[in-house]
């Protein structure tokens, strides 16, 4: 009787052991958020993840070229498509007119522009709708800059891996979590400062698992929460990413201080009241980044002729990047028209001949005689053929075609040039500085600054009597204009400096009052107003603009 | 010599013996048979005793005993819920049969607490008890469908007649709102009560977890309990009697016993039904001629455009003539059958209070009314019960069994394909080998072999290690596979082959520790309970399908082609799951007088994940048995035998959600720069937040025994709130995620439920009469909703127009938690001029697509409710209306007794609900449109509009099928079809007739019983659809439910 008791004993106590491990389970079918986080590799992961998110939603559409080149005007289609490429009518909706740039033949000389009907801003809302009226959808994917839904995924992403990281993740020594700290704070202000340049007003917040539907916010204010966001982190990256394999394409000072350049920039335009400030911040950012590049010799400019280098990425003159290879994903090859230079270019960059005889879009003579009054410019010859011609047969923009196309040998297949996407480049940098600078007046320093840049394309340096007719500031203006075409800043710049309602300045210009309402933003998606009473649009796009 | 010398010497033996004897009373030898005062059964294993000496003799088999006891002592016969008789002996008195009734008195039952026994009197909680004798004569695949009607507070509605398949069981009304599907695929997430089968918890719910469109041949683990086996079924109610079973008992506890052996001799029962399902009544439909000259005539009057050309190319109409189109077939005919079927049983048992043990063996078949669709199952369960000694006892059991269903072309519970070729035109020819359609011959000519296969073995050991203080632990392990193989021949998917083979095991171990403490100080009585508790559950299911084996007989071998393969691997619902709980429960009660008891429980999840993987139930009951005062029993003993009353209130938690819910979940995403990519998914927004869901109870409770039994009255009344229930909100875009489970639903019940026993004659009549009715009236309403709804919720997903079409749901604050969102019919335009003119554009009230003429009503379009006035019928015209939640259900019960002779007739009512009439919306759509390929419905006496002028029509004009593409005017979503959907059912009528002891002795056997029973006889109703009764939970006539069948018995129960 005795054994039985003593059995009974150990069964009881047996079914006590360690309860709170008998109910911690792993489940082998998925991983949930209580078995993540817990190691480096994890949060790696994660953080490759996001910038995966962000490059896939780069790659959507041309975004470079629709939010930089294409709504300032100046960029004109050809009337007819060549071999199996489509009319890029959408490229000319943008810049709000319907002109095309007829066929030559084989007259090689400038063509005139077939100008067809009157100047419109609000062609825009035929190139983002997702179908035209005959319910064919559209070819170029603009709509997709009227979704923000990707943006707000990484943000959220973002969000939760700082809160992870500040709750503690084991086996992250300090070092690492501040500097993981630093880096997703990168990505998520990256991708509000994108929102704000499109958008204008966004909703901000910063909450992990945020749930509640909140407004938008003034972007003057969130600009401002985003600075002070990454001011305080901004020094718990390196310099520049010594992995050869990441540079540019993680996020490091470099990256930081640029983004931070640009949004004090971006807040100097709105926020009149302090621009001072904000052009004070900018040049000291620029000096510090500057100045710590002097020390460790990257990031640098390269020289041009290794612009190729520089194009394909993880350069030492790239500061961030969306990296795309051929080695690493030859069968997912990205939207054919993402890449700006797809809409440049012709054979030979462009394969196969009998389909790229002609350049789907060009840029108007006038446009490019702005840019360059003086042809001594190494850029012409390295980035252009014919550049001043304005004619689809012989105008490309090799700036983006340098490298060999993604599918290499097969020249039969609609190949794209092997380039990563470039967003920010120690040239914004250094132009800003010099912006920045000649808004405060020291113009000695902003001149250096500038011919930094000409130096490098041994274009004669500022001031040039020789036919260049701009002060200063415009002349920085200009510098950017044409030193970082194609990458996704000119008609931000137009807006941040007001330029925009300048017709000197850009062929799809804004009055004042347009540009007041709003109408340099892009419209946003009526799904946004789904499931959020707090929620508005911009409104110079709803209705008849007027509301 | 011898005996003359033996003789004396006996009688001074005796003479010897007697000096002994002569100063004591004389013993009797007293022989006699003790029967079931109802059924005249003998009550084998009753105990005969005297007052003195207590319980000694059992009866045998015969119900016949023998016992040797002091002249005129009192005997005394006891047998378990029957009510002890005693008898005095009289002089010389060796004969005494007895015949003994059930205790009718509730507060003598033994209730179980916390997997512990107790007497009714004692305890707080409120339930209720069932016999096993309740549910023997219908044969029923799963038993909890006779329980509906039976128990006041229980709802059950037996909304399929798929053989095997559960119907929908709540009780005390809703305990969530959560629906999974929107619109016209909704249906309500099934809140099942806790099932414990000895002392074993069992999850009833696991074959409808995924809901219609359930995969697999899962059947619930219930249809595989033999209704021969069962001994008893406790319903538990309130939060005294459900908090110890934890969260799981959040929705109501079910307990139920099996047989246990009780007859020294060994008892072989045979039991075998035979029974015969009916199909009930069909849709009528206008066959061949008619359908043909009635849908001609249809285009000829109202058709436009070039409907009459177009009538000359419909050969199937025009052409009468071809033999191919000149049929009335009977397509309903084809898929629905009558079917015989049968069930046996044998169940074996013996044994006394220290050893017993038992063998049941069933064999349960039942063909659906719908071709190759059935159930079948062969179950063996055995136990054994043994006490070495006073202080210890073990129990041991294990259940087996082996089920087979066949569902056919559909999933168990839907068979929309039957359902829609069931309707096809009667013009067409039959079915054969080369005029079929390919879902008629996967309807025909599927083969399928699927059906779980169970195990469970449970221990159970006591051990009584001081006076009061016991000890006890108990062990089970379940182990089922599920299986399913079908082939569809080629000539019925396309002309390839196709083989479904579907695998899946669910394993679970449960073990559970007891100490239970029993003290007296004097007046005093105090009783602790401990126990805790663990499970281990896992659960794995796979899936392969191939296409294209090499011909129609072979079903393989079939060789891996990409091309083939349909998909295979490991579905989602792959768990593996711990739980670990500690309940506590204490009584004490005072002279049995007052009764107080406090229990609470914790329970333990790994779903919950590691944070705080606790939920706590706590607990408090308290009794006053009334009769137990003096002061009152004095005045009132004439007529009140017994009463009590009592109130509890208590708290139980159901954990919702799981890891994914609370945590998020992390998919891998490819690579990005060549590093692979893990990025939350954004689904459903984390919630570390989540709480689980509360169900606070309230209760208070009297029962009473009047007028010498003939009276017993239960009444409870409650008020049930269920807080934190998940609500699923749809969240902006600039959240990232697609949505977020909140907490913040919360409903609450309250209602009153009374079960009267009446025993109208005396017990000394020679007709016994019992009826039990019972009722309960249950409101539910909608409490809080998150406040970003604004206090209404309605689920139209996926559609931001106005144009929206569907029957949603609509739930908003204040009123009953589950109403229907419809448009408001208000008749039929009498006449065009009645419709309503838009001033400001001239144009008639119109439906929204664009300002077409056509799209406007005219006389005999169906009138509905213009409620924003805006001259257009768009979504924001519905309003909120009904309940698709009954609001009273009950039964009622009838059991008469005559010599050999019992009748029970058993009745089960609803009432108060609004059911979605689809099946009359159906029927009205097939009436317009004349060039489909379906049969025409007879319009019988519906009030269908006849013309101009018509103003007092009900249905709108049917036969315009031109006009009606325009007008949708018999859309599911309108108040047309909202129907009352009370009813009152004949659920069974049973007659049963014992054989006269001689004969039955002269065939050698020991009793023959022999019943004919008749189920499902009648349904009185107001509503007009087929069946009130099979609808959905959400109270929608659903398309392709599986009929309910009536079914006529004849039973025959032999002992040997």
């Amino acid at each position: 009787m005795k054994k039985i008791i003593i059995c009974l004993l150990v069964v009881m106590v047996a079914s006590q052991y360690s309860c709170k491990k008998f109910l911690d389970i792993t489940p082998i079918d998925k991983v949930t958020g209580n078995n993540y986080y817990k190691s480096v590799q994890d949060v790696e992961a994660n953080i490759t993840d996001m910038y995966g998110q962000l490059y896939d939603k780069y790659v959507q559409t041309n975004t470079a070229g629709a939010t930089g080149e294409f709504r300032s005007g100046e960029a004109i289609p050809s009337s007819s498509g060549s071999g199996a490429r489509a009319v890029r009518g959408d490229v000319a909706l943008l810049g709000g007119h319907k002109n095309r740039i007829p066929n030559s033949g084989t007259t090689p000389g400038l063509v005139n522009i077939q100008v067809n009907g009157t100047r419109s801003d609000r062609y825009l809302l035929f190139a983002v709708a997702e179908r035209d009226d005959a319910g064919v959808t559209n070819p170029t994917r603009f709509s997709a800059l009227t979704k923000w839904g990707e943006y707000y995924r990484v943000i959220q992403a973002a969000n939760i891996l700082v809160d992870k990281l500040q709750e503690g993740i084991p086996s992250l020594n300090q070092d690492q979590t501040k500097k993981y700290i630093a880096e997703a704070k990168f990505i998520r202000n990256y991708c509000y400062f994108t929102m704000v340049r499109l958008y204008g007003d966004v909703v901000y917040y910063t909450n992990a698992y945020q749930k509640d539907p909140l407004p938008r916010e003034n972007m003057v204010s969130v600009i401002k929460k985003c600075i002070a966001d990454m001011r305080s982190s901004k020094n718990d990256l390196p310099l520049t990413v010594t992995d050869p394999s990441n540079r540019s394409i993680r996020a490091s000072k470099s990256a930081v201080i640029c983004l931070l350049m640009n949004m004090n920039m971006w807040n100097a335009g709105f926020d009149l009241g302090g621009k001072t400030a904000y052009y004070q911040e900018t040049a000291a950012l620029g000096k510090e980044l500057m100045d710590e590049a002097q020390v460790s010799g990257a990031p640098r400019l390269l020289s041009l002729s290794e612009w190729a280098v520089v194009m394909k990425g993880r350069s030492e003159e790239g500061l961030f990047e969306l990296f795309n290879s051929v080695n690493y994903n030859p069968n997912n090859i990205p939207f054919a028209l993402a890449p700006i230079g797809d809409a440049f270019t012709h054979f030979p960059y462009k394969l196969p001949e009998y389909d790229n005889r002609t350049s789907p879009v060009v840029l108007t003579a006038e446009y490019m005689k702005k840019l360059y009054p003086d042809t001594k410019d190494n850029r012409l010859a390295i980035w252009f053929d014919e550049p001043f011609n304005q004619n689809a047969e012989t105008f490309q923009m090799k700036k983006f075609a340098t490298n060999s196309p993604i599918d290499g040998g097969a020249g039969s297949v609609n190949g794209l040039p092997d380039n990563t996407f470039m967003i920010f480049r120690y040239a914004d940098a250094i132009l800003l500085r010099a912006e920045a600078l000649a808004e405060l007046n020291q113009d000695a320093d902003a001149t250096t600054l500038l011919n930094i840049v000409r130096k490098r394309a041994t274009s004669p340096e500022f001031p040039n009597p020789n036919g260049e007719p701009y002060g200063l500031k415009d002349a920085i203006f200009y510098e950017r204009a044409k030193e970082l075409m194609g990458e996704g800043s000119h008609y931000f710049d137009l807006v941040r400096t007001k330029r925009l309602t300048n017709r000197l300045y850009t062929d799809n210009y804004l009055t004042s009052d347009k540009y007041a309402r709003g109408g340099w933003t892009w419209p946003i998606d009526v799904s946004a107003l789904n499931n959020n009473p707090l929620m508005s649009l911009n409104s110079y796009w709803v209705g008849s603009g007027l509301e | 010599m011898r005996k003359q010398i033996i003789w004396p010497l006996m009688f001074f033996c005796c003479l010897l013996m007697c000096q002994n004897l002569m100063a004591q009373v004389k013993k009797v030898t007293v022989k006699g048979t003790i029967l079931d005062a109802v059924t005249k059964e003998p009550l084998t294993g009753a105990t005969i005793g005297t007052q003195a000496e207590g319980g000694k003799t059992q009866a045998d088999i015969n119900g016949k005993y023998t016992v040797t006891v002091d002249e005129g002592s009192v005997l005394t016969f006891t047998f378990v819920s029957y009510k002890s008789e005693s008898h005095k002996l009289a002089a010389g008195e060796t004969t005494v049969n007895i015949n003994m009734t059930t205790d009718a008195k509730q507060a003598n039952e033994v209730v179980i607490r916390g997997y512990v026994k107790r007497n009714r009197d004692q305890t707080t909680g409120s339930s209720y008890i069932i016999t096993g004798k309740e549910v023997q004569d219908n044969p029923v695949g799963n038993v909890e469908q006779l329980l509906q009607g039976k128990v006041a507070g229980l709802n059950i509605q037996n909304n399929t007649g798929a053989p095997g398949m559960r119907g929908s069981v709540n009780i005390r009304g809703l305990s969530t709102i959560a629906t999974t599907g929107t619109g016209d695929a909704a249906f309500l997430q099934p809140t099942s009560p806790l099932y414990v089968i000895d002392g074993v918890p069992l999850d009833a719910d696991k074959a409808s977890e995924f809901g219609f469109d359930q995969q697999g041949p899962g059947v619930s683990p219930l249809s595989l309990i033999p209704q021969e086996d069962i001994a008893s079924m406790e319903i538990l109610k309130d939060a005294t009697a459900t908090a110890l079973y934890g969260s799981r008992g959040a929705y109501g506890v079910i307990l139920i016993q099996t047989v246990r052996g009780k007859s020294k001799v060994p008892v072989i029962r045979y039991s075998a039904m035979f029974y015969l399902s009916a199909v009930p009544k069909l849709r009528e439909t206008l066959g061949g001629a008619a359908e043909r000259s009635f849908k001609v005539g249809q285009i000829n009057k109202y058709g436009i455009n070039d409907d009459k050309y177009r009538l000359s190319n419909t050969q199937f109409l025009s052409d009468s003539l071809n033999a191919y189109y000149n049929n009335s077939t009977n397509w309903q005919g084809i898929f629905y059958a009558n079917k015989f079927n049968t069930t046996h049983n044998i169940a074996l048992d013996g044994g006394d209070a220290r050893f017993n043990y038992k063998v049941n063996l069933k064999y349960f078949s039942q063909s659906g009314l719908i071709e190759k669709t059935g159930f079948e199952n062969y179950s063996m369960n055995m136990n054994m019960e043994f006490k070495p000694s006073s202080k210890l006892s073990f129990f041991g059991q294990i259940r087996t069994s082996m089920a087979r269903i066949r569902s056919g072309s559909g999933n168990q519970v839907l068979q929309t394909v039957v359902n829609a070729n069931g309707n096809k035109s009667t013009l067409q020819p039959g079915p054969s080998f080369l005029l079929a359609t390919s879902d008629v011959l996967s309807s025909l000519n599927i083969r399928e072999s699927s059906g779980p296969k169970n195990l469970s073995a449970n221990l159970n050991a006591t051990y009584e290690l001081l006076p009061g203080l016991s000890l006890q632990t108990n062990g089970n392990y379940t182990y089922e596979i599920e299986t399913q193989d079908k082939f569809l021949p080629a000539a019925a998917n396309g002309q390839f082959a196709r083989i479904d083979n579907f695998y899946g095991y669910s394993s679970e171990l449960y073990n559970r520790n007891n100490l239970t403490y029993t003290k007296s100080l004097g007046q005093h009585n105090l009783f602790f309970n401990v126990f805790n508790e663990i499970y281990v559950k896992k659960r794995q299911q796979s899936y392969t399908r191939i296409t294209g084996t090499p011909n129609d007989q072979y079903e393989g071998p079939s060789g891996y082609d990409g091309n083939l393969s349909r998909g295979a691997g490991v579905l989602d619902n792959f768990y593996d799951l711990r739980t670990a709980s500690y309940a506590f429960a204490f009584t004490y009660d005072f002279k049995k007088k007052y009764v107080l008891d406090l229990t609470y429980r914790l329970d333990g999840s790994s779903a919950n994940g590691p944070v705080d993987p606790y939920t706590k139930n706590p607990s408090v009951g308290f009794r006053w048995n009334i009769t137990k005062e003096d002061w009152i029993a004095n005045h009132t003993s004439k007529w009140l035998d017994q009463a009590d009353l009592r109130l509890s209130v208590g708290q139980n938690i159901y954990p919702i959600g799981n890891l994914v819910d609370i945590y998020g979940r992390y998919n891998p995403n490819g690579f990005y720069n060549n590093q692979a990519r893990v990025g939350i998914d954004f689904g459903r927004v984390p919630n570390p937040n989540l709480l689980p869901k509360k169900v606070l109870q309230y209760n208070l409770g009297f029962d009473a025994t009047l007028f010498n039994s003939h009276l017993d009255i239960t009444f409870d009344t409650y008020y049930k709130a269920v807080t934190n229930d998940l609500v699923s909100i749809n969240l902006s875009n600039v959240l990232a995620f697609g949505s977020f489970q909140s907490n913040d639903g919360a409903i609450s019940n309250y209602g009153y439920e009374l079960a009267l026993t009446i025993r109208p004659l005396k017990q000394s009549a020679k007709v016994k009469w019992t009826m039990n009715v019972n009722g309960a009236l249950n409101y539910d309403v909608l409490v809080k909703l998150p406040a970003i709804f604004n206090g209404q919720y309605i689920d139209i997903s996926g559609s931001n127009g106005l144009d929206v079409s569907g029957q949603f749901l609509a739930k908003r604050v204040g009123r009953n938690s589950l109403s229907n969102y419809l448009f408001t019919n208000e008749g039929v335009y009498a006449t065009t001029a009645q419709v309503p003119v838009d001033p400001v554009t001239g144009v008639r009230l119109r439906n929204l697509v664009g300002n077409n003429p056509l799209n406007s009503y005219q006389g005999g379009d169906a009138r509905l409710k213009d409620l924003n006035g805006d001259y257009v019928i768009d979504v924001r015209d519905r309003s909120v209306s009904g309940n698709t939640q009954p609001l009273i259900t009950g039964g009622f019960s009838n059991t008469i007794g005559y010599g050999q002779f019992s009748l029970n007739v058993y009745c089960s009512y609803t009432a108060v609900r609004s059911v979605l009439n689809n099946s009359l919306a159906q029927r009205l759509v097939a009436l317009s449109n004349p060039f489909g390929t379906n049969a025409v419905p007879s319009p019988g006496d519906l009030r269908i509009w006849r013309g101009t002028g018509d103003a007092t029509a009900t249905y709108a004009n049917v036969y315009n099928y031109a006009h009606e593409q325009y007008m949708n005017n018999f859309r599911g979503e309108q108040t047309l079809w909202q129907e009352d959907g009370s009813y009152f059912k004949i659920n069974q009528a049973t007659l049963s007739y014992n054989l006269p002891k001689d004969l039955v002795k002269r065939l050698g056997l020991n009793a023959i019983r022999t019943t004919f029973t008749a189920s499902n006889l009648a349904v009185f109703t107001p509503y007009s659809g087929p069946n009130v009764e099979n609808v959905n939970n959400l109270g929608k006539d659903i398309d392709g439910a599986y009929p309910n069948p009536r079914t006529y018995t004849l039973g025959l129960n032999v002992n040997f």
